[in-house]
């Protein structure tokens, strides 16, 4: 993957962090050699992978159900939108 | 140095007072810390006058905690109301914590004794310590080389004698990488085990607290105050916490110890040879070895570095000037406000960063970040069928010993695959212990690390026993 300083300054401005010319050339070089080794990624075969969705815990996690009623009422009432007893929330991509 | 067994018996026995212990620790702490540079505040006053209540409790006969007048000491990323805790960052260098973390507060339940915060990597992202804005820590050992990171300044203090217990962070490896180079023990446990309420975060779903112990019972000792469900974090875990000093078996009988396939290739032959000498010994000791296939955790170094860097830049995207950190009021504008507020990360911060942000950009978020945790989930699933056959794996800590000061500083790429090992288990969410187990050629700690279960920490602290009590 090649890496070029219009990348990390992409970055960085997305980050709200200013990197001198310097760093920028730095993190050039190093930025492409992390890359090109997270290209070893590529070789693994995904198909079918889903993610579990849940944190590493959560299997083992207890259920935690609401257990005031009054208090889910409100913090529905405060969204705009509800789905199935639920808060409906815009998607952010 | 007194082990933390030693130093409760003797407090709660009458032979020695928390603050004639606690005055011993802080001189050992004065003679060596101005070379060492591991602790970046002792708290003198503080933990005297804290050793003096437990000397007045103890003589009014109350009941006294499971540490009780032992001097801890806590990696600078871990709060304590009222003190400071910079990340041994320029970013942090005046922030004074407005509340205790759950981990401090077990302690001083325990009636353990806080003597100050450690040096350490800023904001644990390293595994040198060379990145802290209070200077290098140097390896007790031999002080011309590291000792190892992020939590390099608890393993120091530690393998120093200036503390019997420290509290480290562990996101790919800095509680048992340091523990390691620096030939003490240090343990993780896994995911959820411990609270991280009031430990700042770098990367959510990996950090967790670990201990670093001169021995894997004090070690133990520790884990069992530490953990816990805690109802400020929703990832910690409902779940008995064992008594792990009182687990441990006689010998090593029934006990099924893996060995991944291919974990060894391309070591340097010292440091194999010292494997094959752990595997050898814990055979001896009624332990039965099973080769297991764990095909995709060489994958777990770069996996690592993409998601924890992903995490890290939405984490750190608090130090803003307004949330957190350091706030530039000169700036002309609002953009120039973030970007000098945010001017005082330095650069291996800034660029772990660059390179989350990098993979969370919508023309790279499939092909890094979502490919990484993908290749996560087949990990997990990979060590999970080896538990179904093995009760622990025994692996290296490292590729190699501690290495020089300055050794690796054009070549961050080979400081991030000498990760490879510790890093399987934050990916993996799984307990992990780092043993020291005899030297290398140059007289150089070896550490030989074992995995075990989420939950199961007891095994792995059984397993390092019996190795440690070999040697």
């Amino acid at each position: 993957m090649e890496i070029t300083k219009k990348d990390v300054a992409l970055a960085a401005k997305l980050a709200k962090m200013r990197v001198s010319e310097h760093e920028a050339a730095v993190y050039e070089a190093q930025l492409e050699a992390l890359f090109n080794w997270v290209k070893d990624l590529s070789a693994v075969n995904t198909d079918g992978v889903e993610l579990s969705n849940v944190n590493l815990s959560a299997h083992v996690r207890a259920d935690e159900p609401v257990t005031d009623e009054k208090r889910a009422a409100l913090l529905r009432a405060d969204f705009n939108a509800s789905l199935d007893d639920c808060a409906k929330v815009k998607k952010v991509l | 140095m007194m082990t933390v067994d030693q130093i409760i018996n003797a407090f709660k026995s009458g032979e020695k007072s928390a603050e004639e212990i606690t005055r011993g620790f802080l001189d050992v702490i004065s003679q060596k810390n101005p070379e060492i540079n591991a602790f970046v505040e002792v708290f003198e006053t503080g933990s005297l006058a804290r050793a003096k209540e437990l000397d007045q409790k103890r003589a009014r006969g109350e009941k006294l905690g499971a540490l009780a007048g032992v001097p801890v000491a806590i990696k600078d990323n871990i709060l304590f109301k009222d003190h400071k805790a910079t990340c041994c960052s320029k970013m942090l260098e005046n922030y004074v914590a407005s509340y205790t973390s759950t981990v401090v507060e077990k302690l001083l339940a325990a009636d353990a004794v806080i003597i100050g915060r450690t040096n350490m990597d800023e904001f644990a992202m390293g595994s040198t310590n060379q990145t802290s804005v209070y200077g290098p820590v140097k390896n007790p050992v031999d002080v011309t080389r590291v000792p190892g990171g992020s939590s390099g300044g608890s393993a120091a203090a530690v393998a120093a004698g200036m503390v019997p217990l420290a509290l480290g962070t562990d996101t790919g490896g800095s509680v048992r990488q340091p523990a390691g180079f620096c030939g003490v023990v240090g343990i993780k446990p896994g995911y959820g085990r411990i609270s991280r309420y009031g430990v700042i975060a770098f990367a959510s779903s990996a950090d967790q607290v670990g201990v670093l112990a001169a021995n894997v019972k004090d070690a133990a000792l520790a884990l069992e105050v530490l953990a816990g469900k805690d109802v400020h974090d929703s990832t910690s875990l409902e779940a008995p916490v064992p008594a792990y000093a009182q687990l441990f078996s006689r010998d090593l009988k029934g006990v099924k110890v893996g060995l991944p396939k291919g974990f060894l290739d391309g070591l340097a032959d010292d440091i194999k040879q010292k494997m094959d000498e752990a595997a050898a010994q814990l055979q001896k000791q009624g332990a039965e070895l099973v080769e297991v296939d764990v095909p995709h955790a060489k994958y777990a170094a770069p996996c690592y570095y993409i998601i924890t860097s992903a995490e890290a830049s939405s984490n750190l995207g608090r130090y803003d000037g307004i949330r957190y950190g350091y706030a530039d009021e000169a700036s002309a504008d609002l953009n120039s406000y973030y970007e000098n507020s945010r001017a005082p990360f330095g650069l291996e911060v800034k660029k772990r960063i660059i390179i989350g942000t990098f993979a969370l950009t919508s023309k790279n978020y499939e092909e890094c970040f979502l490919k990484a945790m993908k290749v996560r989930e087949l990990i997990r699933d990979d060590f999970k069928k080896a538990f179904e056959k093995v009760d622990v794996l025994l692996t290296p800590t490292s590729p190699t010993t501690a290495f020089k000061l300055g050794q690796h500083d054009e070549d961050p790429l080979a400081l991030y695959l000498a990760d490879l090992y510790t890093c399987q288990g934050n990916i993996g969410g799984l307990a992990g212990v780092s043993v020291p187990f005899g030297k290398d050629k140059d007289g150089l700690p070896v550490g030989v690390q074992f995995y075990g279960p989420i939950l199961q920490e007891e095994k792995i602290l059984n397993v390092a026993y019996h190795l440690e009590k070999g040697l």
